[in-house]
């Protein structure tokens, strides 16, 4: 069998509120345009990242 | 582009998260060793072809911006060549299976 690294959807949402931490906001506070942008921004890169992980595992088990 | 108004780095965002919806659902299936590799294939080329479309996208905007919306598409590109190589493993495996049965 082999151990698959899903992403729960309150994992997704544990990740946004640590990047928001890390750039001290609040995902709650209504942010200047420029903020959210640079968030929105880093969620999407480490989204990509994800799927670059993923998909290298999946290569590699062959 | 036809929508010079909007920000190029949203428009890659939005490409970006149709993207990962899609290649997330081609990975869900796919890791699975029991799951429908025909029903990943056609997750795989949904996800594929969005992120072909983000980064066909001119970054405009300069500074932070542009460099934001860069490292963005640099790796759509990896995860493109990642996907498309996948796919094609998936595809080459679905069609020697065809073959024995």
């Amino acid at each position: 069998s082999t151990t698959t690294l899903t992403t729960p959807q309150n994992q997704v949402e544990g990740l946004m509120h640590q990047l928001a931490d890390e750039a001290g906001l609040d995902l709650n506070m209504e942010l200047p345009q420029g903020q959210t942008g640079s968030v929105g921004s880093s969620v999407a890169s480490a989204e990509q990242d994800e799927l670059s992980q993923r998909l290298a595992k999946l290569r590699d088990q062959m | 582009m036809a929508s010079k108004s909007k920000d190029s780095g949203e428009v890659i965002k939005n490409y970006h998260k149709q993207a990962f919806e899609y290649v997330s659902k081609a990975l869900r299936i796919d890791e699975d060793d029991s799951g429908a590799k025909e029903e990943a294939v056609q997750w795989y080329k949904k996800g594929i072809s969005e992120l072909e479309r983000g980064i066909a996208v001119e970054i405009t905007g300069q500074g932070e911006q542009y460099d934001r919306a860069k490292r963005l598409q640099d790796k759509m590109v990896t995860n493109l060549n990642m996907a498309k190589e996948r796919l094609s493993l998936l595809e080459a495996t679905m069609a020697s299976k065809r073959r024995s049965d």
